[in-house]
């Protein structure tokens, strides 16, 4: 047996719930599902951070949890009332339900995730429990 | 055969059809794929709707752009919407997981049907979104004319 170097990456970088949730999605028929744009990164200071870009949201529709090291965003997007009563020529926009997930390591605190909405960008900080930072040992006598 | 003429087609011209070809080319496998090649230009998502009070309005997501870094100009009937969105700060330095958002340059153009009156756009920005309202003109709208029968 070969011995596999654990990347937290890689466990990043298996969020296949998100893609098999937008699979069922299309499968559903609800058409073409609103997949709102993300960055997933991680910063020098070792803090995951997600970005989502939800334009025209009301705080209060948008919904983040943390469950089993899977945190997810869901919200719903209403339509305008005045293009409701008048005619659309373009529409590019999408509205609707939108929900997304995302696998993170075992190592970060969920006790301590921060989200916060400007601009039309929800930006979810998730740090690193302290225990599983890079400590320096100073070798004794 | 006639066909009724339709004002917003004219919005929807040469010219944005041609952004939107250029666009599409940088753009190409980034609509429904995810692309780990690295995206091209930015084409932020636009919806445009006439109300019942006639009033063209143009609904443009720029998540994440500050006020001022949205640029609007009207020149010959032309609707011109510009703008820059920098990468994050301490993006340089980061290791990335994930990278669906587009960052960069992007213009978009509209042409306004001459039954909009220009001098009197507004616009405001609000959560991410840039919000573009066209009066109609005073003249260009529907008249009662009644003819006076003699005889």
């Amino acid at each position: 047996m070969t011995l596999v170097r654990w990347n937290p990456s890689r466990e990043l970088a298996s969020m296949e719930i998100d893609r098999l949730n937008r699979m069922f999605e299309e499968f559903a028929g609800t058409g073409r599902a609103w997949t709102p744009a993300v960055d997933v990164y991680e910063t020098t200071d070792r803090e995951y951070v997600i970005k989502a870009e939800l334009p025209e949201m009301k705080r209060e529709d948008i919904n983040v949890t943390f469950e089993n090291h899977v945190l997810t965003l869901t919200g719903e997007r209403r339509t305008d009332f005045a293009a409701d009563n008048g005619t659309y020529h373009r529409s590019e926009r999408f509205y609707g339900k939108f929900s997304r997930s995302f696998t993170l390591p075992p190592t970060v605190d969920g006790n301590s995730i921060n989200a916060s909405y400007k601009d039309g960008v929800l930006t979810v900080r998730i740090p690193q429990r302290e225990e599983t930072k890079p400590r320096q040992i100073a070798v004794g006598e | 055969m006639s066909t009724q003429w339709d004002v917003m087609r004219e919005l929807s011209t040469m010219q944005d059809r041609m952004n939107r070809i250029w666009g599409g080319l940088y753009d190409r496998g980034h609509a429904g794929h995810e692309d780990v090649s690295g995206h091209g230009a930015w084409l932020p998502p636009v919806d445009i709707y006439e109300t019942a009070e006639k009033e063209i309005v143009i609904k443009a997501e720029l998540a994440g752009l500050k006020r001022d870094a949205i640029d609007l100009t009207v020149e010959n009937n032309t609707l011109t919407i510009r703008g820059q969105r920098p990468a994050e700060e301490g993006a340089a330095d980061a290791q990335f997981h994930r990278s669906e958002r587009v960052f960069g340059a992007f213009s978009r153009s509209f042409t306004l049907p001459n039954t909009v009156d220009a001098s009197k756009v507004k616009a405001e920005y609000r959560e991410g979104v840039l919000t573009v309202r066209l009066p109609r003109r005073e003249e260009a709208r529907p008249r009662q004319i009644t003819v006076d029968v003699q005889g």
